[in-house]
């Protein structure tokens, strides 16, 4: 059952269609990719149902709830977290702090309860500290846990974005080549890490490149091209399309 | 001794000024060089309640902070649209307007007269009528201050600034309202500003607008980016180095003509040196960017 989904959803630049009449959904327990060349309009729908773009036509539901003219944060309350594919990691704190900082209804971040309940803040502080800890453990980062961020590896940033994402606690992840620039050593743990939160029951949407990594954890499979969804199905079909590979990869 | 006690009741005051902008700069990442409008604005709130309604002090204090944060969301809620160099450019605009205000609008600030024969702080029975009483007195004050802004600082809510500092958009996407926190943090700098400009009427029992010029804005944020941003000890370093530096030139026995024009170049130098070669500032935990 689609938990997400985009209907006849548009969006121009400068008269151009970056995404035209697109229509897609989202299962849980599933990742699903979309893939295509440069250009293709992947990023575009992400920013979309983010709330970064507002689409000119269409809608984009939630669990039947209408997202149109939602703030990014307000679509992220409602259970859409993203991953960056350049990580945007807050550089100058701590491991620790970047995942303390995304847990969600946080009592301490009005400013006056810190003033007038201070134990109430310290309580919940330890809960948060708890569960960081656990989640930097489940991408192995937690004997970098007071490290700045900014001297992790650019791998070891991506792990911290998606312990990060994880701490927000959504149910649906955007995850924006997750692979990329990443060492080839470092791509299986990452692999790893996203099919444990389909497993979790999260429903998981990749932009990926590699095609090797989309055979391999893909369930469900968009190719686009030109702003516009041209195939999908299984990873193994998808990918063993002739037009698809010719659009693609100029196979 | 009364000279030393001086020296040390601006450093208290400049203290709250440069923690509190450090609010805005250090933690929020927000340039801001409008912070001696809101220093000025508490300083002629307070004064104005106290000699024009016959507020008593405390009272006035409160008055003088509450009109700050009301102002200060003129200057944060079209401005929080503007990023970087244009949220400066915004921030200027805001202490020109305020600084025109408060040298034109003749029938209530007398303009470039000043206010003369503010009366002394009184509370409680209590008048602050001697140097030595209002050093302890802005002293508790400043540590108050300082002891409220590390509460705020040091919790989810200084975590928050701190993330928006970094990425607003990452910030964002992980659900945080950022527009919501950046108000805030201007709210609480300006607050925190009128408790320093009330505190200085207070003290020099005249004031003028031309203790509040866009060149006061400048000196408080030299303050915090020479003692550093990001934690409390960067902008008390350096209001204590800013305020002693012109006193050291004193006892040069430079000339008075000339050793202004010196202290302008040696904050300016000061300033380039710190900007290239230590970027977070004397003790900060932020690299300005």
């Amino acid at each position: 059952m689609s938990i997400l989904e985009l209907v006849g959803v548009s969006k121009s630049f400068d008269g151009v269609k970056a995404v035209d009449s697109v229509s897609l959904d989202f299962s849980a327990n599933k990742i699903t990719a979309l893939i295509g060349p440069n250009g293709a309009g992947k990023t575009t729908v992400f920013n979309l149902i983010s709330g970064f773009l507002k689409p000119d036509e269409g809608y984009i539901r939630l669990k039947e709830k209408n997202l149109n003219g939602l703030t990014p944060f307000r679509i992220a309350r409602a259970g859409i977290g993203r991953l960056f594919q350049d990580v945007r990691i807050f550089k100058e704190m701590t491991v620790l702090e970047n995942v303390m900082a995304a847990f969600d209804n946080q009592v301490g971040e009005k400013w006056w309860v810190p003033l007038i309940e201070p134990f109430r803040v310290k309580k919940q502080e330890r809960e948060f500290l708890q569960r960081a800890d656990e989640l930097l453990q489940f991408v192995g980062l937690l004997e970098k846990r007071d490290d700045f961020a900014e001297s992790l590896s650019y791998g070891q940033q991506k792990l911290l974005s998606i312990a990060r994402l994880l701490a927000s606690d959504t149910e649906i992840l955007l995850l924006d080549e997750p692979t990329a620039g990443v060492s080839p050593a470092m791509v299986p743990q990452i692999l790893e890490v996203i099919i444990s939160l389909r497993n979790r029951g999260k429903a998981v949407i990749i932009i990926e490149h590699n095609l090797n990594v989309v055979s391999e954890i893909g369930d469900w499979v968009f190719f686009m091209d030109e702003g516009q969804v041209t195939y999908f199905g299984l990873p193994a079909d998808v990918l063993g399309n002739a037009e698809v590979r010719q659009a693609y990869i100029g196979l | 001794m009364n000279y030393l006690l001086h020296i040390f009741i601006m450093i208290n005051i400049y203290s709250i000024l440069a923690l509190s902008l450090n609010l805005l700069v250090g933690y929020a990442g927000l340039l801001s060089i409008s912070h001696a409008a809101f220093y000025g604005i508490g300083a002629y709130i307070g004064t104005l309640s106290i000699m024009n309604l016959g507020i008593p002090f405390l009272p006035s204090v409160l008055l003088a902070v509450v009109g700050s944060v009301l102002l200060s969301f003129i200057i944060s809620i079209p401005s929080l649209r503007l990023k970087g160099d244009y949220f400066v450019l915004g921030s200027i605009g805001f202490q020109i307007i305020a600084f025109s205000i408060l040298y034109n609008w003749v029938g209530l600030t007398r303009g470039p007269y000043g206010i003369p024969g503010i009366p002394r702080p009184s509370f409680f029975g209590l008048t602050i009528d001697s140097i030595p009483a209002f050093f302890i007195f802005s002293l508790l004050t400043a540590v108050l201050c300082a002891v409220l802004i590390y509460i705020i600082t040091y919790s989810p809510f200084g975590r928050l600034l701190k993330a928006i500092r970094e990425d607003e958009t990452a910030a964002e996407a992980l659900g945080k309202n950022v527009t919501r926190c950046k108000i805030t943090a201007f709210a609480l700098a300006a607050g925190f500003a009128a408790i320093s400009g009330v505190l200085f009427a207070g003290y020099m029992r005249y004031i003028d607008p031309t203790s509040f010029t866009m060149m006061e804005s400048v000196y408080i944020l030299s303050i915090i980016i020479i003692g550093g941003t990001g934690n409390l000890s960067g902008p008390i370093t350096g209001a204590v180095l800013m305020i002693f530096l012109p006193e050291i030139l004193r006892f040069l026995q430079i000339p008075d003509s000339i050793a202004a024009n010196m202290r302008q170049i040696i904050y300016g130098l000061l300033l380039i040196v710190i900007l290239r070669y230590w970027p977070q500032g004397l003790l900060g935990d932020h690299k300005l960017k």
